[in-house]
């Protein structure tokens, strides 16, 4: 195999779940690319990447703002009735001294979703405006290594998995948060999990060689 | 012109750039990140994380999780019994979400990180690199699933905080949650690049 340099390697791609080498097929706009291997996507072409990304990641950040600041459940125990956010259940987990426990859910549940919409949201601004070619760099790679901590869908399976678990104690009201919640997990799902960063890799160099000539 | 052979390209965990593996250290080309930053001790490293989830799994099992305190009447639950008392009830399907979270998905990763680390040391020549890199990728992906629990009893704690009823995490939340994060630093320890059989000074 013969390359005339470096930059050259930018035509291939290796799969991620197997590790097999392909070449880079220019694509029709909307169209993915799988391996033929198996079947895992490699890359897709969006043309118009950087409007979509800054889309989503403004309504994610909207949908997390409602999911942390309104109740997410209503119980109703015995006449009683308690409405509970996010920061709340943080906030009991500390007032009961679970440290660690609190600790790791609070950066879980609540500090790295954050950081990472912010993140997403940044980028595309950047991109968009053709700026700070550099930082995008540095934002992607930290990007890359708080990607593996995000579990905001596995959050909401335990809302689901404790409210049924309620059932025998007390009277359950699911609040607007909760839809928030399940519009925000989706939105993660669509940006987080299915949009590769290796995509705004290829949009900064394709930017930023257009500024250049 | 540079003249290559196609087992030498890795990938960067970080970017997905395609690298030429320079031997020893290597720093991609793309995002600048050291594609293997631990590659002499790195299996150390991971056996280290491992064997300390793995402690950590057993208190997880034989400590209460929840502790429920209905009008005075204290009640323990342990991971496998909160399972059999939701099955008893009928709610089957929760009951198996727990199951496979807290039970089968730990429990399963332990044992595909050990044979990985074993197979990278002792290969067996029938089993192709592609099915490790495959088994590898799988645990990466249903490892964090076994958070449901600790979520779920925070959940709880948080939920009740303020009625009659009281529920406490117990220690098997903390050594559970201890158990599920130190496994997937021995996940992010062990090195891809292992798999491939090359040695770890990058001879191949
Ligand atoms: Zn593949
Ligand atoms: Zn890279």
């Amino acid at each position: 195999m013969k390359i005339e340099n470096e930059e050259d390697l930018d035509n291939f791609v290796i799969c991620r779940r197997c590790h097999t080498l392909h070449k880079v097929l220019p694509l029709h706009d909307g169209f993915k690319a799988c391996c033929s291997e198996c079947g895992a996507l490699l890359y897709r072409f969006d043309s118009r990447l950087v409007e979509h990304g800054l889309a989503w990641s403004m309504t994610a950040l909207l949908f997390f703002f409602v999911a942390n600041f309104f109740p997410i459940v209503q119980i109703e125990v015995l006449g009683n009735t308690q409405f509970v956010t996010i920061p709340m259940m943080l906030e009991a987990l500390f007032e009961q001294e679970f440290y660690i426990v609190g600790f790791v859910c609070l950066f879980i549940v609540f500090l790295f979703p954050l950081g990472t919409f912010v993140i997403y949201g940044v980028l595309f601004l950047l991109l968009f405006f053709q700026k700070g070619e550099r930082s995008i760099g540095k934002l992607l790679v930290l990007l890359s290594h708080l990607k593996p901590w995000n579990m905001v869908d596995i959050f909401l399976v335990s809302i689901l998995v404790s409210l049924v678990k309620l059932i025998g104690y007390a009277q359950i009201h699911i609040g607007t948060s909760f839809w928030a919640l399940v519009l925000f997990v989706l939105v993660d799902i669509y940006i987080n999990k299915t949009l590769h960063l290796s995509e705004i890799w290829i949009l900064q160099k394709v930017r930023f060689k257009k500024e250049i000539e | 012109m540079i003249e290559i052979e196609p087992h030498h390209l890795i990938r960067c965990p970080h970017c997905d750039a395609v690298n030429i593996n320079k031997t020893k250290k290597n720093r991609c080309r793309r995002c600048h990140s050291d594609i293997y930053p631990y590659s002499n001790f790195n299996t150390e490293k991971s056996w280290a994380f491992l064997v300390t989830a793995m402690i950590a799994y057993i208190p997880a099992n034989l400590y209460p999780i929840l502790i429920t305190n209905k009008f005075g009447v204290i009640e323990e639950n342990t991971i496998m019994g909160g399972v059999i008392s939701l099955w008893e009830h009928g709610s089957y399907p929760i009951a198996l979400i727990i199951f496979f979270a807290s039970m089968v998905i730990p429990i399963m990763k332990f044992l595909i990180l050990i044979y990985l680390m074993i197979s990278v040391k002792y290969p067996i020549k029938k089993e192709t690199k592609t099915n490790r890199y495959k088994l590898y990728f799988f645990t990466e992906l249903i490892g964090p699933w076994s958070m449901i629990d600790v979520f779920v009893v925070v959940l709880l704690m948080a939920l009740i905080h303020l009625s009659s009823i009281d529920i406490f995490a117990g220690t098997a939340a903390t050594a559970f949650a201890i158990s599920v994060v130190f496994t997937l630093f021995a996940a992010h320890a062990f090195d891809e690049q292992l798999i491939a059989g090359k040695n770890p000074k990058g001879e191949i």
